[in-house]
């Protein structure tokens, strides 16, 4: 912030004997505080303005640190915060490796629990049909009887077993194979109790779950979310087929004298024990993975916020603005009874100041509430695209509380300034000449060079490398401070565009004075003008280029759909539901679907996740013969033949263009891929596109995998039907005959897959909408401004013969002009940035390369909406301002 | 239960064995409410060597072959192992340890679900680990309990049973009924309480193993099926390593281990029990205990029994004793009142003089709170002096039914 301008006049710190505390005092009372009186409205609009602006971002900071913080390992939820966590690097571990592990640490003091996890769904209703919007239970097996052991001394609490307080159901929930625990929330919600029965499928089966109890609540533990579900272990291992299998063995050093040490040499001899083996991983490494995984959609989530708060500044600016024009008068009669340049300055501040405050109260309230419906969102977003999370509700801290706090001060404080510094620059003349203070030629000059540099900056940044998070995430920090300088400097340069054609204009000549009267008014310009004109170039350069982008998007995607789904049904567990799925289809279902007689040809995809020594990844495996056969992939680089036969290809794998991206990998790279076999040196002999996941993924021959992994659990089936055969009707008998599935044919498929894609960027359509609103208030608001500093102005064009409707049209003269101008340089600006976002930020985020696409019609449609909406605008402004009172009168 | 004094008086020591049982029990039923009277009752009268959900009865004139016998015996439905110890470092410092490994076979009726060998759904095994630091008067004790399978379990051929970290082992020698050879038998406790403390321990008879009862089996009552076998080492050489506040430790001393197999019940109308065993400079060992009734009187098959230093053992009816509590001392966490200070009257069967016994614990904070079930009852070490108040051995006592809970799942 700078500081005041030096003060000019005498020294007049006091007034009337009043020290500057209390002529501070007396300003905010007779000053500040009596224009909020007079306008209650316009002081509570500026507030809640300000307060939707910080609740908006403050919300969307609590809602990210409640998912991040979600991604807790629900062992946590249910016993104690394990202090390490072993894996297999891909597929489970055998239940040999407790007796190895127990073996290994002798007597040392840790409690090891071992781990199966699921997921599972309600079963879903004939006609709902759409992909990936059910409810993802995620089921969890311990071992119900050992699982008091790990707590801590003097937390006896409620008892897992024996809720039914008998023997006979301590016995039966462990015995019982069907027996769950659920969350009291879920109880609550569904109405079920003891012994009531709970439908869902796992894997592809529906199974009815018996509720064997509440889990038990535990105190200083989070409450348990709706979406857990406890089983034994063993019972859950039958359940899925993973008898003799563990997912996980999470560990817990038991408290006690020299912990650091003797932690340091337990993690030692597992280390040693794990080595090439297994992944040994403590809950802030799960955790720190799951925000590099995250990371990416958090800021961009932030960011938005940050515009929603940027567009409440901008309102707020524009109403302090026209605050100082309408008590220019007063500030003039402040200043030639001697108040200082410096004590005006810091009374517009405290305004400021204390609208920071109350807005950032207000938005703090706004913010925590708008949280509890933002984290559901944010928590079933990150559910669906990332990890399964226990996000309940939105906790308010003390640190973004005051951090929002801060920034709404600053904000406001910001927002503040340049209205503060014209305000004190105000001379005490003024009260008798009112008149807009031109901006300076130098001022244009310096501010177009300004634009043109960021600009420049924007291009070069466009040839910096995304920045590098864990795992291969990136983020494509320089393309989106590119996207920022961008439009920024496109928007400096504005103003004297909107002086240059205001002159081109006038060249050329009009017969309407109100016409003249306005492009007289242009050519001179205004800091305001400019300020106008750039909030129109950024929300139209933003939104085209969005459009841009999803066009781009669309296009390609019909594209790729159209190449890559043309089978005639595709099959999957109806449990699956989102990114964290694990229902799978047990060969005992799919063997029968693949040799039915309407079925000519049939791909089983079995899908395993796997940790790269780089990262996360999937590791896929097909029948590559189908591949073949009906060229179902989009490919960027063709494999050779040899990788299409079983015996020569164990070696060779495809690899998406997210994963080359991702892992900065490329055709003929080698890739180690750890497997329960070993680790397998696999080297890229093809790529191809795939806009279904941005983390990429290995494709190798299934038979391979089978080996691999010991399982045949297929993630899903595509069928190609005999000629003839209605898909239809096979769906219908593959329904009736296997409910826990799902089955699309392929138009259906392909609809569904639009609808989620289009989805993805609704909320996108909703911040653009209200971008443009607030860009076309805002130069309503500038007009505002002018007009009340033209009011002697328009006493004189009044006396000159002006009708109310003559000033009326010259104000839509000048805002629809003002608003072409900008809307066009916006739409010519959105070219470059939705190039940006498609070349740069997308292909750097994503990995995708995307066919740009320009949507015309849809940018001249939002062009001529804005022009016309602003002349709209204007035109009403105008007819406002031709009525207001001559101040000389006044 | 039957009070048949005159039956209990000539046969003390199942009484010893009735104890036991009923100590196992309570622990038990504090976890999972009174497990007897869930397995599916049979319409008819069972045969005399199976209980009524079919578990094995000792039987009198049973060959006991070690080591088998110091291993597990599924057929019957409870067992456990229960070690007991006094340990001094060359300095001055002093520590009482109990550990106990209990096995519970469960309910005998067919299963519904798959039974995993890792994580079996029965028999589950209870453990409870215990040790006090006499000179900082520390008291560190912790329960745990797991199901048959990887972390849990016990072999049928010689001592080897397990609780997560927690191991008694027998590194024996093909030890048979021949006492004089049992001491070839070397024993090994392992375990930790917590991140806290940490136990290897090395155990060598001093005696040769006491079998209890007559032919073989300790009778509880009329019933045929209250029964036990009832296999105690009441002198082991104790050698090892305590680790504790970081500070490794070496620690000798005396140790007491019983081994019962059983499938018997609860008796009625008794509300708890007091028992210790004392091990005596001289090198006798008693055991003694009294049962408690709910109209406050004793149970007339309390019993004392004396174990001279080769192992032989001279029982003594509850007419020739007597139980006398000298002070009291109150839980502050359970509120109970526990009469931990204690007075044996007897005759010396050596010298045939009366011989006065005060148990005075090495510290009163000597309760174990089950963290499985919250349930209270009081287990510590003891000094052992004459009338003279000369220190002439240690003991270890247990008392329980002092906690109203306790009490009332008793009842």
């Amino acid at each position: 912030m700078m500081p005041p301008p030096p003060s000019q006049g005498p020294d007049c710190s006091r007034l009337g004997g009043t020290t500057a505390v209390g002529l501070g005092r007396l300003l905010f009372l007779r000053f500040t505080l009596r224009h909020w009186r007079r306008s209650p409205r316009q002081a509570a609009l500026l507030v809640i303005l300000l307060s939707l602006g910080i609740g908006v971002y403050f919300s969307v900071r609590l809602a990210n640190r409640a998912a991040v913080t979600s991604f807790r390992d629900f062992t946590e939820l249910i016993t104690s915060q394990s202090d390490w966590v072993l894996t297999a690097p891909m597929g489970s571990l055998p239940e040999g490796v407790l007796t190895e592990i127990r073996q290994k640490l002798g007597n040392r003091p840790v409690v090891i629990v071992p781990v199966v996890e699921t997921t599972a769904s309600p079963p879903r209703g004939g006609s709902d049909t759409a992909i990936a919007s059910g409810l993802t239970y995620t089921v969890y097996g311990i071992d119900l009887v050992a699982i008091r052991n790990g707590a801590p001394p003097g937390s006896a609490g409620t008892s897992w077993l024996g809720q039914g307080n008998s023997p006979e159901a301590f016995w039966s929930a462990f015995q019982n194979p069907r027996s769950v625990f659920i969350s009291e929330r879920l109880a609550q919600r569904q109405q079920l109790k003891v012994g009531s029965l709970l439908p869902v499928i796992v894997l592809e089966q529906l199974v009815n779950l018996e509720v064997a109890g509440i889990i038990p609540p535990a105190p200083g533990r989070p409450e348990p979310p709706e979406t857990l579900l406890v089983m034994d272990l063993p019972a859950l291992q039958t359940l899925t087929g993973k008898q003799g299998r563990l997912d996980r063995v999470e560990l817990l050093a038991e408290a006690g004298f020299g912990d650091a040490a003797r932690r340091a040499s337990i993690r030692q001899e597992l280390d040693g024990m794990a080595a090439n083996r297994w992944t040994i991983t403590t809950p802030t490494d799960r955790r720190a993975a799951g925000e590099t995984m995250t990371r990416a959609f958090r800021l961009n989530l932030t960011l938005l916020s940050l515009i929603a708060l940027m567009v409440g500044l901008y309102l707020v600016f524009q109403a302090l603005d026209g605050a100082v024009v309408r008590r220019r008068e007063e500030i003039a009669i402040l200043r030639s009874l001697g108040v200082e340049e410096r004590s005006i300055y810091k009374a517009w501040l405290n305004e400021a100041l204390i609208l920071g405050i109350l807005g950032g109260a207000l938005g703090l309230g706004i913010g925590w509430l708008g949280a509890q419906g933002a984290v559901q969102l944010v928590g079933r977003t990150v559910n669906a695209l990332y990890y399964a999370n226990s996000v309940n509700s939105a906790q308010l801290t003390a640190g973004e509380s005051i951090g929002a706090f801060v920034l709404s001060i600053s904000a406001s404080l910001l927002a503040g300034w340049w209205p503060a510094r014209v305000a004190a620059q105000t001379p005490p003349a003024q009260v008798l000449v009112r008149h807009r203070t031109p901006t300076g030629s130098r001022n244009r000059r310096l501010r177009t060079l300004i634009g043109l540099a960021f600009a420049l900056g924007s291009v070069l940044l466009t040839l910096l490398p995304p920045y590098r998070v864990d795992a291969g995430f990136r983020i494509p920090v320089a393309g989106y401070a590119a996207a920022f300088f961008g439009v920024m400097g496109a928007g400096l340069c504005c103003g004297e565009l909107v002086r240059w054609a205001a002159r081109a204009c006038a060249r050329i000549g009009t017969a309407s004075v109100s016409a003249k009267l306005a492009l007289s008014q242009l050519r001179v310009g205004s800091g305001r003008h400019d300020l106008a004109a750039a909030s129109l170039v950024w929300a139209v350069a933003m939104t085209s280029g969005m459009a841009i982008l999803v066009a781009s998007f669309d296009s390609t995607m019909r594209g790729w759909i159209g190449r890559t789904f043309q089978a005639d049904l595709y099959v999957s567990s109806a449990g699956a539901q989102s990114a964290s799925s694990q229902n799978r289809i047990s060969p005992t279902t799919w063997r029968p679907i693949v040799n039915h007689p309407g079925v000519l040809d049939a791909q089983v995809i079995q899908v395993a996740d796997v940790r790269l020594a780089e990262g996360p990844t999937m590791l896929v495996g097909v029948d590559l013969a189908f591949i073949r056969r009906h060229q179902a992939l989009a490919w960027l680089s063709a494999p050779p033949e040899s990788f299409f036969d079983t015996d020569l290809n164990e070696g060779m794998a495809l690899a998406s263009e997210s994963f080359l991206e991702r892992f900065q990998k490329k055709l003929g790279d080698t890739v180690d891929v750890p497997t329960p076999g070993g680790i397998r040196h696999l080297r890229i002999s093809g790529t191809f596109a795939d806009y279904g996941n941005e983390r990429g993924s290995l494709t190798i021959d299934r038979h391979h995998m089978v080996d691999w992994v010991q399982d045949e659990l297929a993630t899903s089936l595509i069928l190609n039907l005999q000629p003839g055969t209605s898909a239809e009707t096979v769906r219908s008998e593959l329904l009736a005959q296997f409910p826990g599935l799902q089955v699309f044919t392929n138009g259906h498929l392909r609809t569904e897959l639009l609808r989620i894609f289009r989805q993805t960027f609704s909320i996108t359509y909703a911040l653009e909408l209200i971008g443009m609103v607030v860009a076309v208030a805002g130069l309503a608001l500038t007009l505002v401004s002018v007009l009340l500093e033209r009011r002697s102005e328009l006493t004189t064009l009044r006396a000159l013969g002006m009708s109310p409707k003559n000033i009326a049209a010259s104000t839509a003269w000048e805002g629809g002009l003002l608003a072409a101008v900008g809307s066009l340089t916006g739409l010519v600006v959105s070219l470059a940035l939705g190039a940006l976002l498609v070349y740069v930020i997308n292909k750097q985020a994503f990995g995708w390369t995307l066919q740009f696409a320009v949507p015309w019609t849809q940018m001249a449609a939002l062009g001529c909406l804005v022009t016309f909406s602003a002349t709209a605008a204007a035109y009403a402004v105008g007819r406002w301002g031709s009525f207001l009172p001559s101040d000389r009168d006044e | 239960m039957n009070k048949r004094s005159n039956h209990l008086a000539s046969d003390s020591i199942s009484m010893r064995h009735r104890l036991s049982w009923q100590r196992f029990a309570i622990l038990w039923n504090l976890l999972f409410s009174l497990i007897a009277g869930y397995a599916a009752q049979p319409t008819e009268s069972p045969p005399a060597f199976l209980t009524k959900d079919g578990y094995a009865i000792p039987q009198p004139g049973h060959r006991f072959t070690f080591p088998n016998d110091h291993g597990n015996h599924p057929e019957f439905k409870l067992e456990w192992w229960y070690v007991t110890g006094h340990l001094r470092t060359q300095g001055v410092r002093r520590f009482g340890f109990q550990a106990t490994f209990f096995r519970e076979a469960g309910p005998k009726q067919p299963l519904e679900s798959e039974n995993s060998k890792n994580f079996a759904h029965r028999p589950f095994y209870l453990g409870h680990m215990a040790l006090l630091d006499v000179g900082e008067g520390r008291f560190l004790h912790q329960s745990r309990l797991n199901r048959s399978g990887w972390d849990a379990g016990s072999v049928s051929n010689r001592l080897d049973v397990w609780n997560g970290n927690w191991r008694l082992t027998g590194m024996d020698k093909n030890v048979n009924p021949k006492w004089n050879e049992s001491s070839q038998l070397e024993l090994r406790l392992a375990g930790s309480i917590r991140g806290d403390a940490i136990l290897d321990l090395q155990l060598t008879p001093e005696k040769p193993l006491v079998i209890f009862g007559t032919n073989g089996v300790s009778r509880k009552a009329d019933s045929s099926s209250a029964a036990s076998y009832y296999l105690t080492f009441s002198r082991l050489a104790a050698k090892g390593s305590i680790v504790l506040g970081g500070e490794s430790l070496a620690v000798e001393g005396l140790a007491w281990m019983d081994h019962e197999i059983s499938s018997g019940q609860l008796g009625d109308g008794q509300v708890g029990w007091d028992w210790a065993c004392l091990q005596l400079n001289d090198g006798r060992d008693i055991m003694t205990y009294r049962l408690r009734n709910s109209d406050g009187s004793t149970d007339p098959n309390s019993s004392l029994t004396w174990v001279n230093p080769e192992g032989a053992t001279t029982p003594v009816g509850p007419e020739k004793f007597r139980w006398r509590a000298t002070r009291t001392w109150k839980s502050p966490i359970s509120s109970a009142k526990y009469p931990n200070w204690v007075r044996i009257e007897t005759t010396d069967p050596v010298s045939g003089k009366p011989i006065s016994l005060d148990l005075e614990p090495l510290a009163e904070q000597q309760e174990l709170i089950d963290e499985l079930s919250g349930i209270a009852y009081w287990e510590g070490g003891c000094r052992v002096r004459d009338a003279d108040g000369r220190d002439i051995g240690q003991a270890f006592l247990e008392l329980t039914g002092y906690s109203a809970s306790l009490a009332s799942r008793l009842k």
